[in-house]
């Protein structure tokens, strides 16, 4: 492992990838954001006071975070199986217990806010474009299609929470805050594993490209609808929703996938 | 249920595993603690303990590709939320294993060919029992298999490995008890879990009953496999007082220095199976003596 401070990017590149998809790596990255936290609350963050219609929009919106979460938890699982080798296998197990977390987290403040049976309550809440992608993705892993449930996973599914999460932080009641901007931080480093392993297939079988633009093209409007509704949800005027989308397309793109 | 499974959840995971354990290891041992000089200099015995890190590395990919597939097939969020930190745990062993393969000389290039070379086809076996039951999303086949039958025989086994070698590789002893502890939380929600499964599932009984059998008798023969090549007990004795550690090593009244590998064979196959009734009898599940399928 590199030595505690070094750049990673010094590194060789078969050394950097055995370093950045190893637990070790996961456990030094997570420790620093986590390790003062309990289910992503710091201890010194106080729970603002909502109105009745903001917590029902909220636990709306934190329903359909639930749904996203536990297409990302049991898709990052199934694709183990199909991983190609030991070290994606290995990050992709820091991927499944990130996706859990963020699962645990978000039920957690569900309850918080008085959820007394959060299952149900997603099950009641949950979107079609959200529940039509969840399928989609987890076809792909059955289909054991590595390169499109990559890309729908760890590109297309994780941009969206990214852009949402993020923009939602910005207007977020503090305890929520603290939650989604924990969540922001793994984001990032799974948007990481999923562009460097399809930019590293695509210098090799170009032809594939074709193939993800193809997924994308498919799971575009599943994206940008569901985006549009959770930001109905937030309360975000109509103007400012396709800005969101933009900002989604605009991730996407700049990981050279469009 | 839920609040059984409130001890599983990946807050306490954190709080006790990375942040408890684990903190300020690497690769599950001290920094800076390496294999005995007498053991990478020793053509015999670097091969002897690659040997069996490799049966390691077997049984921990069998136990990632099992947790992991389980998740899918978990019939509620909390039992896949905890399914998540036992993969993330089974993907860490993996990773500390292959490590100690490399620290023992194996190159990186090479790891797979070890690999083949050397993993006891019983134990293959043992894993495609198992997995076979994962990939019918078979989820109270698959933890009995996992949590209670693997999960049983590796906390085991490391129990008996970390007892033979705490006094004479500290590095590879730490490496152990960080696993063990793993285990010891695997196989309690395996327990745990199932028993009411189990309950309600009555008719699927006939069946992990058969797979446990059929797992039972290749975990024999792996064992059978293994002592066969183990140094009797006038070498081991040697070779502990050439690592400068103590030859005495008690495990379950065996004295691991000087005792047969027959009687180890005997004693590790016993305690094994005797925790298998043990524990399957308190999921409701009746022990069957192993046969070959």
């Amino acid at each position: 492992m590199a030595e505690s401070g070094s750049d990673v990017h010094s590194l060789s590149p078969d050394r950097f990838l055995e370093e950045v998809h190893s637990f070790e790596f996961w456990f030094h990255a997570v420790e620093g954001y986590l390790s003062a936290t309990r289910f992503g609350r710091r201890p010194q963050t106080q729970e603002a006071p909502l109105s009745e219609s903001e917590r029902d929009r909220l636990i709306t919106v934190l329903c359909h975070y639930c749904v996203g979460e536990t297409a990302a938890l049991e898709a990052s699982s199934g694709l183990i199986a199909i991983a190609p080798n030991r070290l994606a296998k290995v990050f992709l197990a820091t991927q499944v217990v990130d996706e859990g977390r963020h699962l645990e987290v978000l039920l957690h403040r569900l309850q918080d806010l008085g959820v007394t049976e959060p299952e149900q309550e997603i099950e009641r809440r949950a979107t079609g474009s959200l529940l039509a992608f969840k399928r989609r993705l987890l076809e792909l892993v059955e289909g054991r299609d590595w390169e499109a449930a990559i890309f729908a996973q760890n590109v297309i599914l994780e941009s969206l929470e990214f852009t949402v999460f993020q923009a939602h932080a910005e207007t977020a009641d503090p305890v929520t805050r603290d939650v989604l901007q924990g969540i922001v931080k793994d984001e990032r480093r799974h948007i990481g594993f999923g562009e460097n392993e399809l930019g590293r297939r695509l210098k090799v079988s170009p032809h594939v490209r074709a193939r993800l633009a193809a997924v994308r093209h498919e799971l575009d409007p599943l994206v940008l609808a569901s985006c549009d509704e959770t930001m109905a949800q937030l309360g975000t005027p109509p103007a400012e929703r396709p800005e969101i989308g933009r900002s989604y397309l605009a991730a996407v793109h700049r990981l050279g996938f469009a | 249920m839920a609040d059984f499974l409130s001890a599983y959840s990946i807050q306490y995971w954190l709080e006790s595993c990375p942040q408890g354990y684990l903190e300020d290891t690497e690769y599950g041992h001290a920094p800076g603690e390496t294999e005995p000089a007498l053991l990478l200099d020793d053509p015999q015995l670097r091969q002897q303990s690659i040997r069996t890190t490799v049966q390691l590395v077997v049984g921990e990919r069998c136990a990632l590709a099992a947790s992991s597939g389980l998740i899918n097939a978990a019939p509620d969020e909390a039992s896949k939320r905890y399914l998540a930190t036992q993969t993330l745990d089974e993907a860490r062993h993996v990773e500390i294993f292959t490590q100690r393969l490399y620290d023992l000389g194996v190159k990186k290039t090479e790891l797979e060919d070890v690999l083949r070379e050397h993993a006891n086809p019983n134990l293959v076996k043992f894993a495609e029992v198992l997995l076979e039951k994962v990939d019918k999303k078979d989820f109270v086949a698959g933890v009995v298999g996992q949590n209670i039958v693997l999960e049983g025989m590796a906390f085991t086994v490391f129990e008996m490995l970390h007892a033979g070698v705490k006094g004479v590789n500290p590095k590879f002893a730490h490496t152990l008890s960080g696993t063990i502890a793993d285990e010891r939380r695997h196989v309690g929600f395996g327990e745990n879990r199932i028993g009411s499964l189990i309950k309600e599932h009555p008719e699927k009984k006939p069946e992990i009953e058969r797979m446990q059998r059929d797992m039972s008798y290749y975990m024999l023969a792996t064992f059978a496999d293994a002592f066969r090549r183990a140094p009797d007990a006038a070498e081991r004795k040697r070779l502990a007082q050439d690592l400068g550690g103590r030859p005495e090593a008690s495990w379950h009244g065996v004295d691991l220095a000087t005792a047969d590998p027959k009687d180890m064979e005997q004693a590790l196959a016993d305690t094994v199976l005797k925790e298998f009734k043990t524990r399957l009898g308190r999921i409701g599940i009746e022990y069957q003596s192993p046969v070959r399928p």
